[in-house]
């Protein structure tokens, strides 16, 4: 005891200092078995993709000789042709452009709207209990209820891709409205009151105020909206009626044969399917890695 | 946001109602190798009339299930006649053909073969339009090459493997991997040619959940001399590496000739011809038994017509289904897709490479695989599978008669 005035001084003074300068060496000394480790990782995202692109310029007859690996030779582009004309790609991209740009829009939208109402009333039962109906939705995957689905989006004449847009955006809802109230409640609530002495409306404090701050969230519940719509097979192919208002996923359906394979065509397909993702992302990829790591942290 | 939901509604309303006053009929379709084909004679059809427009949804199986519940299913369907499809003819859930010219010109040894699959009593719901006969495809040239016949009887097709074997040469190229192959190639063929199935069929129907070791007929009784020639055969005769092998590898190297015999259907033809046009091929039934009487060839209803209860254009939909079944059309879809015509007035099939069962399939020597018969709830092709990759065939088939009269005490 008598000891410690005397020597933790140093101790507290050397050892943050050198906990530092051993922080900055490993940052700036690549550390060789992670590296290794996700470079390996990155060949599982790599090594399907090479087989994608390689595939999708292959003929039909060297795309089913067994050889995934093989460079395509000759070089074709008639997988890309059939499969821009079998799956009308055109039309099929457009809708599946619309159903994305509808479900991302409206989640980001009635997420923030139900996570501002619950938050700032969380005080009162109603909106408490609001909250939990909400989220047990992600409870209730889709297949589940998907027959009264189809027959209540039939009867109310809703087996269009509007029907899906708002299907779709109920069940994204839950997993938004969680994040979104997760997020809100790190808003000082202080903020608000300023605004509301300064004389603003609870609409304006929500537009000018809330809202902005709630863009990172926003960009995390948009990336997962997008992933889920676009991506999204079951639903369209149950819910929208007529086939020429298929989005492209459910197009592609027509390549899954059990008795024939048409690997370049459909590889092509596919391929002409991930591009649009694949340019959002090469754009956003700065928002889209800080946006999924606070869905990460938050969720 | 409004705009994008406005214009989703927009074209939706436009395509709802026609131009014209025309009448719309939705036209389920999604056999993917017919599809250029049939889009054809859909459009030839358009063009020919005013009054109907018929649309083509090629979606798939999963959007017309959905489209019966909800209660616009397609107008007409011309659908692989699988147990799946069967559902909606056993639950009367399609309209009666039987005063139909099409429903009158079926074989009746055909007719006998659609209703083993599904029928609503009273009803003639499901016209046939193109069926499968499958069999042994077989690669001419090896078989010319060894001065070798095709066999006729078990005993006779031992003495060809051992001969092909001998030399040096796969006799059965197996791609046990895909279960689907195992069941609709080995178990269906092995079962097929050594059991009088319709029998053994109404004898399990008799028994009700009656379906044991003890019973009069079972699978354990009656399938296992087949099973366990079939054992031979794959084990002994096949390819070593046959348990890692999909049906693509297998297409493939009887492209190249690297097997003589391949346990496929003549859907694999066309397959087989994207690496080798030049193959020369055939088909032949697979001998289980030594009395070549026995010998039958496996066929399935691979496409039929039905028109839902729920249609509201049941009569455009019976014009097109009269239009589709013009000897012409129906004929020429057949000939390209190595398929037999399923009517009295049909034209031949003439391909070398499956003529080689046509005189079975004429004659009515011809079973339903069971691995199509049996309900789905029982998983034959893993079954057969498990089978194949060394589980015992006693225990396998003990296995299936258990779940036999387990779904038979549900029914």
């Amino acid at each position: 005891m008598t000891a410690l005035p005397v020597v933790p001084p140093v101790a507290v003074g050397k050892k943050p200092r050198s906990s530092r300068r051993a922080d900055r060496a490993t940052l700036q000394r690549p550390n060789w078995p992670v590296t290794i480790i996700l470079a390996i990782c990155t060949l599982t995202v790599l090594i399907p993709l090479y087989v994608t692109v390689s595939m999708a310029f292959k003929s039909t007859s060297q795309a089913v000789d067994g050889k995934a690996f093989s460079l395509p030779h000759p070089f074709s582009v008639e997988g890309f042709k059939q499969a821009w004309t079998m799956t009308n790609t055109p039309v099929g991209l457009g809708i599946s452009a619309v159903i994305t740009a509808g479900v991302v829009l409206l989640t980001i939208f009635l997420a923030a709207f139900a996570s501002y109402a619950i938050v700032s009333n969380w005080d009162r039962r109603f909106f408490r209990y609001t909250f939990f109906y909400v989220l047990a939705a992600m409870f209730i995957p889709f297949p589940v209820v998907a027959l009264p689905q189809v027959r209540l989006t039939g009867l109310v004449h809703l087996d269009n891709p509007l029907g899906v847009i708002i299907l779709a955006t109920m069940f994204q809802l839950a997993f938004s409205v969680l994040l979104f109230t997760t997020f809100l409640r790190s808003i000082p609530h202080e903020l608000e009151e300023s605004a509301h002495i300064d004389g603003a409306t609870t609409w304006q404090t929500f537009w000018q105020l809330i809202f902005p701050l709630l863009a990172p969230m926003s960009a995390t519940v948009g990336i997962f909206a997008f992933l889920y719509a676009w991506n999204d097979f079951m639903m369209p192919s149950l819910i929208i009626s007529n086939a020429d208002h298929q989005s492209l996923p459910v197009r592609q359906n027509i390549f899954q044969t059990q008795f024939a394979n048409n690997y370049n065509v459909s590889f092509a397909s596919y391929l002409m399917a991930m591009a649009p993702a694949v340019i959002v992302y090469i754009f956003t990829q700065r928002w889209v890695m800080s946006g999924v790591t606070q869905g990460a942290v938050k969720g | 946001m409004a705009v994008v939901a406005a214009a989703a509604l927009a074209g939706t309303a436009l395509a709802g109602c026609s131009a014209s006053g025309q009448q719309r009929i939705v036209f389920a379709f999604n056999k993917r190798e017919g599809i250029p084909y049939m889009q054809k004679v859909v459009d030839d059809y358009n063009a020919s009339q005013k009054k109907v427009h018929v649309v083509m949804d090629t979606s798939g199986i999963g959007t017309t299930a959905a489209g019966f519940v909800r209660g616009n299913p397609p107008d007409l369907l011309l659908a692989n006649f699988n147990n799946q499809a069967a559902r909606y003819v056993t639950h009367c859930a399609t309209i009666d053909l039987s005063e139909t010219a099409e429903a009158k010109r079926v074989r009746p040894a055909v007719k006998t073969l659609v209703d083993g699959v599904g029928e609503c009593p009273g009803r003639t719901s499901a016209v046939p339009y193109s069926i499968m006969a499958a069999g042994v495809i077989y690669n001419k040239q090896i078989f010319a090459r060894y001065n070798l016949e095709v066999p006729q009887t078990y005993d006779e097709l031992i003495e060809v493997c051992k001969t092909l074997k001998a030399h040096g040469i796969i006799p059965f190229y197996g791609t046990f991997f895909d279960s689907w192959t195992v069941s609709q190639g080995w178990f269906d063929y092995a079962a097929g040619g050594s059991v009088d199935l319709k029998s053994f069929f109404n004898g399990l129907d008799a028994q009700g959940t009656d379906v044991g070791p003890d019973s009069a007929v079972s699978f354990q009784k009656n399938f296992l001399p087949g099973m366990q020639k079939m054992m031979v055969l794959a084990r002994t005769y096949s390819n070593a590496d046959a348990n890692s092998r999909i049906y693509g590898d297998g297409n493939t190297a009887m492209a190249q000739g690297k097997g003589a015999m391949y346990l496929q259907g003549p859907w694999a033809f066309s397959e087989i011809a994207k690496t080798n046009p030049k193959a020369q091929l055939g088909t032949f039934p697979l001998p289980m038994t030594n009395d070549p009487k026995n010998l039958k060839v496996a066929v399935n209803v691979d496409l039929a017509a039905m028109i839902p209860e729920q249609s509201s254009h049941q009569q455009a939909a019976k014009d097109f289904m009269s239009y589709l079944f013009q000897p012409r059309i129906i004929d020429a879809y057949n000939a390209s897709q190595l398929g037999y015509g399923p009517l009295t007035d049909s034209a031949a099939q003439n391909d070398p490479r499956v003529s080689g069962v046509q005189s079975y399939y004429q004659s009515g020597q011809m079973y339903a695989g069971p691995s199509y018969v049996i309900p789905q709830a029982i998983p034959i092709p893993n079954l057969a599978q498990s089978m194949i990759l060394g589980a015992d065939p006693k225990g396998v088939l003990a296995v299936i008669d258990a779940d036999w009269a387990r779904f038979a005490r549900r029914q």
